[in-house]
């Protein structure tokens, strides 16, 4: 089966909705990210921890507009939502999870390496995600750090493979039913 | 506020059991109102991504948690028309008889009010109704019934490339039994095996619920109603018999929808919930619950996925979910060292980069660039099958009501749920067996997953007596015979087969059985 990467892109649809101006735009979450769009619930210091971690964490992510995708889905009805935390049997509204999650984040990087996370150098950011991931950050007092480990990972995994650009990165066929109207 | 119109029937969900009851009630002449928590979702609304498959599954209300394992119950459950049964992978295999009569059998779990011959023509009509591929020749272990009205799903590599371990351990593989079309049947087209089963069919070549007892309940004059959240089963003075329900639609206003009958359907915690927080001073423990048994008896099936890497490329985002081969060696249950229960295997599970049971995620713990070489390895040579283990009935294992509500002021509830060392040591052997298996298939690595819960039962179970079961052999409270339960809750053991075909024929067999002897439900 042959694959056009172009037609991928073209046909994947539009993301997040913004309007500027008086126009209503359409991005996905990468445009979203490129054109420095602004987001709905998490604030510039949120955004620059989930874009940070994440990036660490799948490196990509970032560009890919994780932090977009994160901020178009909080607001939604639990049943509408499309993230990965919710299989982890966390009680919505799910930005009680993120907020808290980004900030003793963003403690944890000060605290136990005197930085900021988007000035932590990769075998920094390398230790700080296995802490998460093993659950053993020092002060922590957030949701569980597994659970977070988990819920950004998978973010960042949707944004970059669970796309149809994704599927066309790694060279596999989509074979979509109906494809689906936004990025993801 | 009342609504002008009594119906014969309402029924709470639109799932696998709840469409079943709309279908047959509705054929049978009867007035049906059908009230589902969720959307309308069409088969067009059903789009091709692992992300987008989020929406099918349960959000809200909140699912509470207690005990060392979870239900995964959000990842069970289904939301809007269809439930679970939108999102589920057609694996169909029977129960079997010692299934039904596991504690006269071995003394362990309970048995059913019905033995599997009162089961099996109910078994072969839904499988006729809804289009079922398999090789019934083949399936060595399957119990009497009809033959397949369809041949075998095609095999491809992935499946051919696991086989290979299952024949050098001289275990028996066969095509795996789905409710899949291997050809077109009924004017719905064969299946094309671009594994998007996990969101959703859209082509109904799946047996969804949209795709048959939907549309037939529909075509009898059954009425669907989507976003009415079911509270409460109404009951009269007296409390022997239900009078309907207590539901609230998207504006938040209260409504009570008058019924001759009222079926419950809406998946096992659900249920249990809507039955509890029926309590009145006639039932002050909840409605059905005068043994105390409402709530308990709660199961899953622990399952544990196995993973590998291969040399040749494997296709594994080919195929169908569910998987492309099955075996049941090993479903015998007293296999002694303290292990006690069923095992079955799907093999060549059709997989994709992202979500909880993709690629990246099989191994979670792996990050940073790392992550990368590994889904793109995976993408071309990956490998997947499960292997699902049957849990033991417990009593203690149950879904109770927290202190916490939901917005209309409604009890949320709380699953207690532990495995105990029989589950949990034949879940180790299964773990260590499947990558046994993969590795005899040739696998440069082979791992497995945590434990996992597939398929939620229990919680209403049916039974002879009443001082130790919810509902009797067709489904209808002991207490309370004008309310009919459907779904897995009311299954008294779990076996480790998938339970969405045995869904099917119980409520079908209990739909008939209501709507042949309706005048002495009304009596």
């Amino acid at each position: 089966m042959s694959l056009s990467r172009r037609n991928f892109i073209r046909q994947s649809g539009l993301a997040v909705t913004f309007t500027v101006a008086g126009r209503t735009l359409l991005l996905t979450p990468r445009e979203a990210y490129a054109r420095e769009m602004p987001f709905s619930v998490l604030d510039r210091a949120e955004v620059e921890t989930l874009e940070a971690i994440c990036d660490h964490l799948l490196p990509g992510a970032g560009e890919n507009g994780v932090a977009h995708f994160v901020d178009h889905q909080l607001p939604l009805d639990p049943d509408d939502s499309l993230l990965f935390i919710k299989w982890f049997n966390v009680q919505p509204p799910y930005v009680d999870f993120y907020r808290p999650a980004l900030a003793e984040i963003s403690r944890a990087c000060e605290t136990v390496y005197g930085k900021s996370i988007t000035d932590l150098d990769p075998s920094g950011a390398a230790a700080l995600i296995e802490s998460l991931r093993d659950g053993n950050v020092p002060g922590w007092n957030g949701p569980p750090p597994p659970l977070v480990y988990h819920a950004l990972r998978n973010d960042a995994v949707d944004v970059v493979y669970g796309t149809m650009e994704g599927f066309a990165d790694l060279g596999i066929p989509y074979l979509a039913h109906i494809e689906p109207p936004r990025a993801w | 506020m009342k609504n002008p119109e009594k119906v014969d029937v309402v029924i709470v969900g639109s799932g696998a059991a709840g469409s079943v009851y709309a279908a047959v009630f509705a054929e049978a002449g009867k007035s049906v109102l059908v009230l589902e928590k969720g959307t309308d979702r069409k088969l067009t609304d059903l789009y091709s991504s692992q992300i987008w498959a989020r929406r099918l599954k349960w959000g809200a209300p909140h699912v509470f948690e207690a005990g060392k394992d979870s239900i995964w119950y959000n990842f069970n459950a289904g939301n809007g028309y269809g439930g679970a049964a939108m999102h589920h992978y057609g694996v169909w295999p029977r129960y079997h008889p010692e299934d039904l009569q596991e504690y006269s059998r071995f003394g362990k779990g309970l048995d059913w009010p019905l033995e599997y011959d009162q089961l099996r023509p109910w078994y072969d009509q839904v499988q006729a109704d809804v289009g079922m591929s398999g090789d019934a020749e083949k399936e060595i272990w399957r119990p009497p019934g009809a033959p397949y009205p369809l041949p075998p799903l095609p095999v491809f590599v992935h499946g051919e490339v696991l086989a290979r371990g299952f024949e050098a351990l001289d275990l028996r593989t066969s095509p795996i039994p789905v409710a899949i079309l291997s050809q077109d049947y009924k004017g719905r087209p064969a299946c094309i095996y671009d594994s998007w089963c996990d969101a959703g069919c859209p082509t109904g070549a799946l047996a969804n619920p949209l795709v048959e007892y939907l549309p037939r309940a529909t075509a009898a004059g059954a009425v669907l109603q989507p976003d009415s959240y079911v509270t409460r089963v109404l009951t009269d003075r007296n409390g022997n018999k239900a009078t309907g329900v207590e539901y609230y639609d998207k504006t938040g206003e209260r409504h009570e929808q008058l019924a001759d009958a009222v079926v419950v359907a809406a998946f096992t915690v659900e249920n249990c919930r809507i039955l509890l927080n029926s309590a009145t001073g006639n039932h002050p423990g909840g409605l059905g619950n005068s043994s105390d048994t409402l709530g308990r008896y709660l199961m899953s099936h622990p399952a544990v996925n196995i993973f590998g890497m291969f040399r040749e490329e494997t296709h594994c985002y080919q195929g169908v979910s569910g998987g492309q081969l099955f075996s049941q060696d090993g479903f015998d249950k007293d296999k002694g060292k303290e292990i006690f229960g069923s095992r079955q295997w799907e093999i060549g599970l059709g997989t994709k980069p992202n979500d909880l049971l993709g690629i990246a995620m099989s191994r979670a713990e792996l990050f940073g660039n790392d992550l990368h070489d590994f889904v793109k390895r995976g993408s071309r040579h990956f490998g997947a099958m499960v292997g699902v283990c049957e849990c033991l009935p417990h009593g203690d294992n149950r879904i109770e009501l927290t202190d916490s509500k939901d917005r209309f002021g409604m009890r949320l509830a709380r699953s207690t749920f532990n495995l105990d060392d029989y589950a949990r040591n034949l879940w180790r052997e299964t773990a260590d067996l499947g990558v046994e298996i993969f590795k005899a298939a040739g696998a440069i690595e082979a791992w497995h997953s945590p434990p996992g819960g597939q398929h939620i039962m229990g919680g209403t179970i049916m039974g002879r007596d009443r001082n130790t079961s919810v509902t009797n052999e067709y489904a209808q409270l002991h207490d309370v015979p004008n309310v009919i339960i459907g779904g897995p809750s009311v299954f008294p053991t779990s076996s480790s087969v998938n339970s969405t075909f045995t869904a099917h024929a119980v409520a079908l067999r209990s739909a008939r059985h209501v709507a042949d002897h309706w005048g002495g439900l009304l009596a």
